[in-house]
């Protein structure tokens, strides 16, 4: 090791020490209120339990080992409100994974099932927590796209739903939310029952009943309510909840207002406008230059940024058909930051491999170990292999890449790298 | 003889300018269990919890929650506080004492996982490239590697900027144990720093410049 090599990683701590420093704001001012609301709640809940409390722990003190069944005893002679049991919950199509995190293991999105009859669901795409579930009530997080909920109706447990900056208290409802952080877009439908949205919003909070649907639009500061039509619900939006262009033009541009739109407005609307092609249909047709006219037009940091995952996809084909890695790569990161979890993020990292082949094979070969690593049975597994092990022979030779030759062999026998590995392990 | 106004009808009175009392005054009040208290200790001491543990934990979702419970500790331990002056000091510890909390309770979920989430960083600026938010990304993937007191430690001398004696004060530890773990913290990043060859070659290619 050199002498100089110490203070290069010194420099990069203290590098990637600023940027934190420099990436993270103050809170604002309405993060800071909803913080505020969520606080008085919970203290407020301390304070009905605080002498119980108190009672048990002096219990406690004097008997200890029979503390535990006196609170259970009293409590179920006393009937305390508070004392309601935990929700026992399971996991289907997915698993969760430590802090709370839903990671779906298809594409058909992740389901909560909850004892008491409550189901969330997190669509495809959509990244959520569960955050918290106690005797208090239970805390889901939707970090990206769009979830739904049918909360069973109880009188003692409470639903927060929570999306960017925006709260929901819900009690017996069914309902779906969608947020698109990038783009700074809220959607809540509700079907029945009744929530209570907070965020920076006019009045600080909205009150919506069964059938409304409420539309925020934050870099606008546009805030829509409209009646939704029920069938509505059958396909909420899957991922980016943008405002229909009938809603845009009828809510008041950089300020917040609260339009009542009948839902036959907005549709006839709506209809009006003509549908433009989508990026996947121009890529099936062969129009890559349109794709990558279009991110230019859009802003590539924007694109990046603010692109559905079927965009980012189809903007990634684009730029590798034309030779642009650097955008190509830039997409398929984006898509594996900004949609983890998902399986399009793993063919991402796969595709990661292929976009730097032609620059970086060392980068290559770890992108195809992550795909590898992450979904052994995936799609592009046999190609991956192959990949892998064409890769290893050429950067580390043949001792290397025998043992990995083996076992594609064994994996995919009749694979498209067959032939080409046979060769390789038959040489003397 | 003067007339005695109820504690409650004075609440009233001055709640208007509640966000102008001094940190004593404040501190009584939440000893008292005024309501008004905590709000006002919300506001003016949550911008310090929120940011020192976004920083640290890379989340604004987690570091949400620990204010939560940090403010939720200050209104069940106020009675503790036995000098109303050092408010905020006291308010600060028991951030750090939530902090490394957190910490531990992290890296015991992390070994009983089998399966290893992918750094989530969630920071809440809205203009951080995509460059930028790669780098941030592989950074917390290595924070989570340490142990949780270097890890808080580090955190608190190159995120926070606070000097050894400050970390051993808010930290309750010695000055060479807080030498200590921050030697070795910024031992092993800048081994696993060399060891992985993108964030190396950011630096050393000075590709980076800001």
């Amino acid at each position: 090791m050199s002498a100089r090599e110490p203070s290069s990683e010194l420099r990069a701590i203290h590098e990637l020490a600023r940027l934190v420093r420099e990436t993270v704001h103050p809170p604002t001012a309405a993060a800071l209120d909803r913080g505020l609301s969520l606080l008085t709640a919970r203290v407020a809940l301390v304070r009905v339990r605080r002498p119980k409390v108190a009672y048990w722990s002096l219990l406690a003190v004097v008997a200890a080992a029979c503390a535990w069944l006196g609170v259970q005893a009293t409590s179920l002679f006393l009937g305390s409100p508070t004392e309601v049991p935990a929700l026992v919950y399971h996991v289907e199509g997915g698993s969760l994974l430590a802090g709370g995190y839903l990671r779906d293991s298809g594409e058909d999105g992740v389901r909560l099932i909850f004892d008491d009859g409550t189901k969330v669901e997190l669509l495809a795409g959509a990244h959520g927590r569960l955050r918290t579930v106690d005797k208090e009530g239970t805390r889901v997080v939707v970090d990206q796209g769009t979830a739904s909920f049918d909360v069973a109706r109880t009188k003692d447990r409470r639903w927060f739903v929570e999306a960017g900056p925006f709260s929901v208290a819900v009690k017996g409802t069914f309902f779906s939310v969608s947020w698109e952080p990038a783009s700074e877009l809220f959607e809540l439908r509700l079907q029945h029952g009744r929530v209570i949205v907070s965020g920076p919003i006019a009045g600080g909070e909205i009150e919506l009943r069964g059938g409304q649907r409420l539309v925020v639009n934050l870099p606008k500061a546009e805030t829509l309510i409209s009646e939704t039509p029920f069938d509505a619900f059958a396909a909420p939006s899957s991922s980016v909840p943008a405002l229909p262009s009938a809603a845009l033009a009828l809510s008041a541009p950089a300020s917040s207002v609260l339009e009542k739109v009948p839902s036959a407005v907005v549709a006839a609307a709506s209809a009006k406008t003509e549908r433009k092609p989508s990026w996947s249909e121009y890529l099936a047709h062969g129009h890559w230059d349109r794709i990558l006219a279009e991110a230019e037009e859009r802003g590539i940091d924007t694109t990046l940024s603010t692109a559905s995952s079927d965009e980012l996809f189809a903007l990634a084909d684009a730029a590798r058909y034309r030779r642009r890695s650097d955008l190509a790569r830039d997409a398929l990161l984006a898509q594996r930051r900004r949609f983890s979890g998902t399986a399009r993020s793993l063919d991402a990292a796969f595709l990661l491999g292929r976009v730097e082949e032609s620059h970086d094979r060392a980068r290559a070969l770890i992108w195809y170990d992550e795909y590898l690593t992450r979904a052994p049975t995936g799609s592009y597994a046999a190609e991956a292999w192959g990949r892998k092990v064409v890769l290893t022979n050429e950067l580390k030779g043949r001792e290397f890449a025998q043992p990995i030759a083996e076992e594609y062999l064994r994996r995919f026998p009749d694979g498209s790298y067959a032939r080409a590995v046979r060769a390789l392990c038959a040489e003397p | 003889m003067s007339k005695r106004l109820s504690p409650v009808s004075l609440s009233l009175v001055a709640g208007a300018n509640r966000r102008d009392v001094s940190d004593v005054e404040l501190a009584h009040g939440l000893a008292a269990g005024d309501a008004w208290a905590i709000g006002v200790a919300w506001y003016r001491f949550a911008p310090m919890v929120l940011t020192l543990a976004e920083r640290s934990l890379g989340s604004r979702s987690d570091a949400e929650d620990l204010a939560q419970d940090v403010f939720l500790n200050v209104f069940r331990s106020k009675k503790t506080l036995r000098e109303p002056e050092k408010l905020r000091s006291f308010i600060y510890s028991l951030a750090i004492f939530t902090l490394k909390t957190e910490l531990r309770r992290r890296k015991v979920r992390g070994w009983l996982s089998f399966l290893t989430p992918e750094a989530l960083v969630e920071l809440s600026s809205r203009t951080v490239d995509v460059e930028s938010r790669d780098l941030l990304r592989r950074f917390y993937a290595l924070l989570d590697r340490l142990s949780p007191r270097d890890r808080l430690i580090f955190s608190l001398r190159e995120l926070e900027s606070m000097t050894v004696d400050e970390i051993a004060e808010v930290t309750g530890t010695s000055v060479s144990t807080v030498k200590r773990s921050l030697g070795h913290a910024v031992t092993r990043l800048s081994r696993w720093i060399l060891a992985d060859a993108d964030l190396a070659d950011v630096f050393d290619t000075r590709r980076w410049q800001r």
